[in-house]
């Protein structure tokens, strides 16, 4: 099969196909960038999707939880030896996703005799100055999307991860504008819950390129919030400490909705 | 930075982990050849080592303090070593030894506690932290036999979900640990601190657990002016340079370093 190059583009199609299958169901996850740092933010119900990857850095993710946890294990152990060995200032999330993950991503995704990972990652990284935040996705593919200006897209303080690709542009384009420039954690708050509730909506409707309503996106969101919790973190700019991510609880991040 | 393939953080702390990858090596026990003191230009070789940390119980929480001097055999080699470590918000290693193991152990025992949480998202228990820097000190034994090495440390943390809160404890240079009621004092100008120590705390005017901040600080400076009176390896406090002790406490709120402006207002209050 492999020697032949059209029935490998077509496996690598069906497996995309596949794979765009099992990830459908996945909650959005939100990361904005706000006054003191930067906000991450999904709604759940079960497991744990947001994780503390090293200092800086924080990791949400969806998809199979044995893939999600192996790339967690992996993020983790690079950014623990790499602090070790040198210093935590040399632990880059730039160099995490483009020289260590997205390669071994993209192998198992096109060696079609193999599993590909069913996972895919949202990654955020606070830095000096708001400028020096990175917000970075990588797909089960190893394709990498960053918030840097780009010949598409000016710098973006945020970034998205959604089921599908029309639900994850619905909610890139609510945050562009309704994120607004130096907003407080609890607007940031606030944003980054609308943008899931347009995420999760439109993942459902097939094919949808439309924005829903202003109401229906809150009606949505309050039917959510009073069935599943709020699973958030932050990473403080400015801290006392190193460790610099910061879990928030349910009820912090209740605490904070505007009506 | 190669991705490993066959990831197991879930059952491996962070040394096994850095062993894995070659970068952490123990002293491998040999007996054959036990070196005794290697000669060098200078004469005889010694390891640089640093003296006398001490550590006890005060009101606030504990209060863990060092003096600065590093020393090689007779040389003076630094006069502002800091022998007292940060390795978590609650937890304070303080080190008497070779500082060229001890401050790499104190960066393992650091990542180790930082790697069990983020990947097995829970806090590591106070047992499991005390045992973990054990384990170091057990590993490095080789490097103890051989005459080069040898670290004693006292570790100092504050769990508020514990009873008591305030826990100390001290090791011997292969790794036993001990837990202190109220004081703990190592290195060479130690047995002059824990004279002191043991004195303040049974016929002093307070008991150490009942002492406030500045007469804690007191204290401490107290007791390491008097062993660095007879150890010529303890630094005490350098009236002339101006170089005081490092103290750092310990209490709910996390771990506060003592501004030197501080201790220097303490030091000439009840000291000088």
């Amino acid at each position: 099969m492999i020697e032949e190059p059209y029935r490998w583009v077509e496996a690598i199609a069906n497996r995309r196909e596949y794979v765009e299958t099992q990830l459908a169901a996945g909650s959005p996850i939100a990361a904005v960038g706000y006054r003191d740092g930067i906000l991450i933010l999904t709604l759940g119900r079960a497991r744990q999707k947001i994780f503390e990857i090293y200092d800086r850095i924080v990791m949400g993710a969806i998809g199979h939880p044995g893939d999600i946890e192996r790339l967690r294990m992996a993020a983790i152990e690079l950014a623990s030896t790499e602090g070790f060995t040198r210093s935590a200032a040399d632990v880059s999330l730039r160099r995490l996703a483009h020289y260590s993950l997205s390669p071994v991503m993209k192998t198992a995704f096109e060696q079609v005799y193999g599993p590909p990972y069913l996972a895919r990652l949202l990654f955020a990284e606070v830095g000096a100055t708001p400028q020096e935040d990175l917000f970075l996705r990588v797909e089960y593919d190893g394709a990498i999307a960053t918030n840097g200006a780009t010949l598409s897209q000016v710098r973006q303080d945020f970034a998205v991860l959604s089921a599908t690709r029309q639900s994850t542009e619905l909610m890139e384009s609510f945050l562009k504008s309704a994120l607004l420039a130096d907003a407080t954690l609890e607007s940031a708050i606030n944003s980054a819950l609308t943008a899931w509730s347009v995420g999760h909506m439109t993942a459902r409707q097939d094919g949808t390129r439309e924005m829903p309503e202003r109401e229906a996106i809150s009606k949505h969101l309050q039917e959510q919030l009073a069935t599943a919790g709020i699973e958030a973190a932050i990473l403080e700019r400015e801290a006392k400490t190193a460790i610099r991510y910061h879990a928030l609880s349910d009820e912090e991040a209740r605490s904070s909705i505007q009506q | 930075m190669a991705l490993d393939q066959i990831s197991s953080g879930a059952n491996e702390d962070f040394p096994t982990l850095l062993r894995r990858k070659g970068m952490l090596d123990s002293a491998r026990m040999n007996f054959d050849q036990r070196a005794g003191p290697v000669p060098s230009p200078q004469g005889v070789w010694a390891p640089t080592e640093s003296t006398t940390i001490l550590a006890f119980k005060f009101a606030g929480g504990v209060l863990v303090a060092g003096d600065r001097r590093a020393t090689s055999g007779h040389t003076v080699v630094y006069d502002r070593a800091d022998k007292v470590l940060e390795i978590d918000r609650h937890s304070i290693m303080a080190i008497a030894g070779v500082p060229a193991t001890a401050w790499e152990m104190a960066r393992v025992l650091e990542h180790s506690f930082q790697y069990f949480r983020r990947t097995q998202l829970q806090e590591m228990s106070v047992d499991g932290k005390v045992r973990a820097l054990s384990k170091l000190l057990r590993d490095n034994f080789g490097f103890v036999m051989q005459g080069v090495g040898m670290v004693v440390p006292i570790f100092a943390t504050y769990d508020q979900t514990s009873e008591p809160a305030a826990r100390l404890y001290f090791y011997d240079a292969m790794g036993a640990q001990f837990e202190a009621a109220d004081y703990a004092a190592t290195g060479s100008g130690s047995p002059a601190v824990r004279g002191i120590l043991y004195y303040e705390n049974t016929w002093g005017e307070t008991p150490l657990q009942k002492l406030l901040e500045d007469e804690a600080v007191a204290i401490a400076l107290r007791a390491l002016d008097t062993a660095a009176e007879s150890d010529t390896a303890t630094g005490g406090v350098d009236r002339s340079g101006k170089i005081f002790p490092i103290i750092k406490t310990v209490s709910r709120d996390g771990i506060t370093t003592l501004p030197e402006q501080k201790i220097a207002a303490v030091f000439k209050k009840s000291v000088a």
